[in-house]
């Protein structure tokens, strides 16, 4: 038992490490990427190539002033941005980020790379939680006393919701053809074949897209857009609070990354490649940090390239594109399995 | 596997034909008529399927996991709930014309509130009687606020929806009570357990508040409260499918749960439904007595009639629970009969709505007139009406099980209900009904086959109650206890 | 239930994260409070109403009820998928049958124009 706890305790801390300072990282990427691609500098002055800009803004926004605007919902108004944080983190659980390739620590063996290693209802886990998500939104936008933020925190909402159901759907196909809701057996199913990527290509470009949606990222950031709603349903926070926001929105862009590696690129395997021991390890995490490193890297590019959805059109693509095109690729899979398709 | 299917053939086709009848609906070329012809044949095909199956499969078999029996008690209300629906449908054909409504969704939804009622009248599992239940129950409170412009109609569906949702939850409180007291679903099982040793207090809760939650579908006083708004609001159609489809479904569950799965502890239960019954009888006259509109007094009036039903629940045995099942047969035509000429009425441009709007009917509109007579005769229970027989054997069933003062609250209420019930009569033919033109006519014929079609069966059970009670009788047995 | 520790382990750390964060940040908080400050961010003029006073399109209503229909449809397909393999033909039958209703349903919402924004 205390073995066991122990090596749950050291994924635990590899898995939060990895996660926060992926935030911090993931911000500067994105600035210096928003650069590169509009052909200027981006931050340079706090570090070299600016590299340390995170942290500053970071310490910045500690010690910000923390404004409780007029005619707000306190509780809910405090408790949104908590809830924001709380699901982004605890999403992650399930994800194997590795493989244990057979190590051992303590006479106990690693397994695969990933906390709730035991859990049976893995991905129902996951998505229970992340649709949770949603009330951080809701409530922020609700409580604010704002109709800027009223109308971001409508938005958001629907918005994911229209856009969790195709996804659902889509991870739907990924399991039918694994037939296990446990994400470390979804990428041991892929490790012999073909990754779920090319047989279900319908259900990964619907994922694809509705991560972009789910992350209320460009082309779908309809619920944070500058340009009407000035920030959304987080333009009454300030200081902690609002940082808290935004580093939900990056941990949802590092977990709907690893999730697209985990379910249809195969997680942290290479075909043809197997590997024991520590090396295999550090190798399996290194691929899928790499995979992952490339969605998010996808997430900046998308940004800085393409314009933003009207609403309606948001709303036609969710309802009348991706959720008939998931059904498709349910049904067709339901249909390969059934005539004993191997490769699917 | 295919016995499954085969059982539950009846209910399948006609929640596949309410599916299309739902996308027929949407058709840029709108032929309603033809849309509601098809349901009219959707039903009947129901029918038609019911009579067969009923013959092929063995009626003490349980199917689907032991969820469903096709045995007489069945057969008999699901052939009742089709004939409800089918005249329901008869009657929306011209209402729903002159309102200029789209027909679709809403004879897909009576359609698959039938579904909903067939399941219930088959349901031997807690689980599949709740769903067929939540099915009714969902597609009539829609059905209630079909005139979405109408503010009466509007608030008839959100006073019916939230009280209905509540009493969901109060009946889904008692299941899961029963539940956990007795460690199942299956009404079989169930009784078997209580009849083990005295219930325990779980048992005893959840059966209370499964009563309450049965009472309040059949809208037994105390629970009442939101008929009248209900029935006035609601499209006149939908008031008759709800007061005579559902009501007797829901009839149907209440026979089945407590004079079947919960019959070992009947003394437990027996004088609440016994209170029940007296109040229900007692307030539904009284009340309707004030009533100067007809639709609430007939709602209050068809209150009434849930107690003389619950009377005969009381009474227990073969012969009170046939007693139930002819009576909900009476009821339903006659209901559906007096309803069906408030809304002719309508259609023929009186109002139809207040009492003195019938006035001088007999002299401009005679066989309507004599019409309205022989239903609100019937539903009185005056000879030779069928209201009679079915008072009669219910009043019988009983006095033989030794319930006297329950009968005579019955009999001295329902001497009460004849004083608003001949008020309509004494203003159509003692009232000249000056000042009101006759309007001219407007074309009823659907409505006036169904009316038709209810007065010959109220005559024909008044005068030979025979080949009715024996259909009643045959479907006894409601649950072959272990 | 050995196997909900780590979930339970890092609930507590997710919760604590955030909570830790923002209490840090309201020790070392700048204050300087001014009511004009405090007004809600809108555009300079003083606000005439509330947010909450404003009405919203009743289409986010209509999104959430569709979203409930198809989500529980999604989610019993869930122990289907998993159990796919063991119910052969049988399974594959019953989800047409399952999903072929809910097609009708979504003919009929694309038909009624309720998947359709404005």
């Amino acid at each position: 038992m205390g073995a066991e706890l122990i090596v749950i305790a050291g994924k635990l801390i590899v898995l939060a490490t990895l996660l926060l300072t992926a935030v911090p990282v993931m911000v500067w990427v994105e600035r210096r990427g928003a650069a590169f691609i509009q052909d200027r500098l981006g931050p340079n002055r706090v570090g070299p190539w600016g590299i340390i800009q995170p942290i500053a803004d970071s310490v910045k926004l500690l010690f910000k002033e923390d404004l409780t605007p007029a005619g707000v919902n306190r509780w809910l108004y405090f408790l949104a941005p908590m809830i924001s944080v709380f699901i982004a983190m605890l999403t992650f659980i399930v994800v194997p980020f590795g493989d244990g390739c057979g190590v051992t620590i303590l006479g106990q063996p690693l397994g695969s790379l990933m906390v709730a290693s035991e859990l049976e209802v893995g991905v129902l886990y996951l998505l229970a939680i992340s649709s949770l998500g949603v009330y951080g939104i809701v409530l922020a936008g609700w409580s604010s006393n704002n109709k800027y933020s009223l109308l971001g925190g409508l938005r958001a909402s629907a918005q994911l919701i229209s856009y969790e159901l195709s996804m659902a759907l889509a991870v739907l196909g990924v399991i039918l053809a694994t037939g296990s809701l446990r994400l470390d057996e979804v990428v041991a199913a892929q490790s012999g074949k073909l990754w779920n990527a090319v047989p279900q290509f319908l259900g990964f470009v619907v994922f694809v897209v509705a991560a972009f949606a789910e992350t209320n990222r460009l082309p779908f950031d309809l619920a944070e857009a500058e340009t009407e709603l000035v920030a959304g349903y987080h333009v009454e926070y300030s200081s902690m609070k609002f940082a808290a926001f935004m580093m939900s929105e990056y941990m949802n862009m590092v977990t709907v990354s690893a999730l697209l590696v985990t379910l249809f690129l195969g997680g942290s395997t290479l075909p043809g490649v197997h590997l024991e021991g520590w090396l295999g390890l550090v190798v399996s995490l290194a691929v899928f940090l790499g995979k992952v490193a490339f969605f998010m890297w996808l997430f900046v590019w998308v940004r800085w390239s393409l314009p933003r959805f009207r609403y309606d059109q948001l709303m036609r693509l969710g309802w009348k594109g991706l959720l008939p095109l998931a059904t498709v690729n349910l049904v067709l899979v339901a249909v390969g399995v059934a005539r004993g398709w191997t490769w699917i | 596997m295919l016995a499954d299917i085969l059982a539950v053939l009846p209910e399948t086709a006609l929640a596949l034909m309410g599916m299309v009848v739902l996308i027929l609906g949407l058709a840029k070329v709108r032929n309603h008529l033809a849309v509601a012809v098809l349901t009219l044949g959707s039903l009947l095909l129901a029918g038609v399927l019911l009579s067969h199956v009923g013959r092929a499969v063995d009626p003490g078999e349980h199917f689907m996991f032991g969820m469903f029996v096709l045995d007489r008690f069945a057969i008999y209300f699901k052939a009742l709930l089709l004939a409800c629906s089918f005249l329901t449908v008869l009657l929306s054909i011209d209402y729903l014309m002159r309102h200029d409504a789209r027909p679709g969704e809403y004879l897909a939804l009576v359609m698959l509130a039938t579904v909903g009622m067939m399941t219930m009248a088959s349901g031997v599992h807690l689980a599949a009687i709740y769903v067929g239940l939540e099915l009714m129950a969902l597609s009539t409170y829609v059905l209630a606020g079909y005139f979405r412009r109408q503010v009466k109609s509007h608030e008839a569906a959100a006073k019916y929806f939230v009280l209905g949702a509540l009493s969901s939850g109060i009946l889904l409180y008692g299941l899961s009570l029963l539940y956990g007291a007795t460690g199942t679903l299956e009404l079989q099982a169930i009784a078997g357990r209580l009849a083990q040793g005295p219930p325990s207090a779980a048992a005893l809760a959840g059966i209370g508040l499964l009563a309450c939650g049965f009472l309040f579908k059949v809208a037994a006083v105390p629970f009442h409260m939101w008929t009248p708004d209900v029935y006035e609001g609601a499209p006149t159609p939908i008031t008759t499918f709800m007061s005579v489809g559902p009501k007797a479904a829901a009839f149907a569950i209440f026979l089945r749960v407590f004079d079947g799965g919960l019959a070992p502890v009947a003394e437990s239960w027996r004088p609440l439904v016994w209170g029940a019954a007296a109040l229900t009888m007692v307030w539904g006259n009284i009340a309707a007595l004030t009533q100067d509109n007809v639709k609430r007094m007939l709602a209050y009036s068809s209150i009434a009639h849930a107690g003389y039903a619950l009377v005969g629940l009381v009474a227990g045995g073969d012969a009170g629970v046939q007693s139930v099942l002819l009576y909900m047969l009476v009821y339903t035509v006659t209901n559906v009969g007096a309803f069906g000429l408030v809304i002719l009425l309508e259609s023929r441009g009186y109002a139809g709505q207040t009492v003195q709007d019938f006035a001088g009917l007999a002299r401009k509109q005679p066989v309507a007139a004599f019409g309205m007579l022989l239903f609100l005769l019937s539903l009185g229970g005056i000879p030779p009406t069928a209201g009679f027989m079915g008072k009669l054997y219910v009043f019988a069933a009983a006095i033989r099980s030794g319930y006297v003062w329950l009968v005579v609250i019955a009999v001295l209420m329902s001497a009460v209900s004849l004083y608003y019930y001949l008020r309509i009569v004494l203003q159509m033919y003692l009232r000249d009904g000056e000042g009101v033109e006759p309007a001219p006519m407007v074309s009823a014929v659907w409505t006036e086959r169904a009316l038709w079609a209810c007065a010959v069966a109220v005559l024909l059970i008044g005068l030979w109650p025979g080949p009715f009670a024996a259909a009643a009788a045959a479907g006894l047995g409601i649950m072959p206890l272990p | 239930m050995t196997e909900y520790i780590p979930v339970f382990l890092f609930t507590v750390v997710a919760l604590l994260f955030p909570v830790v964060t923002v209490g840090i940040a309201w020790l070392i908080r700048a204050g300087k409070h001014d009511p004009v400050k405090l007004e809600p961010y809108e555009c300079g003029i003083e606000a005439t109403t509330f947010a909450h006073d404003n009405r919203f399109s009743i289409r986010y209503y209509l999104i959430a009820v569709l979203f409930v229909v198809f989500d529980v449809e999604t989610v019993f397909l869930y122990p289907w998928a998993v159990a796919y393999r063991k119910l052969a033909l049988f399974g594959l039958v019953e989800m047409f049958i399952f999903l072929a209703i809910l097609i009708v349903g979504y003919i009929y919402a694309w038909k009624r124009k309720a998947l359709q924004w404005a």
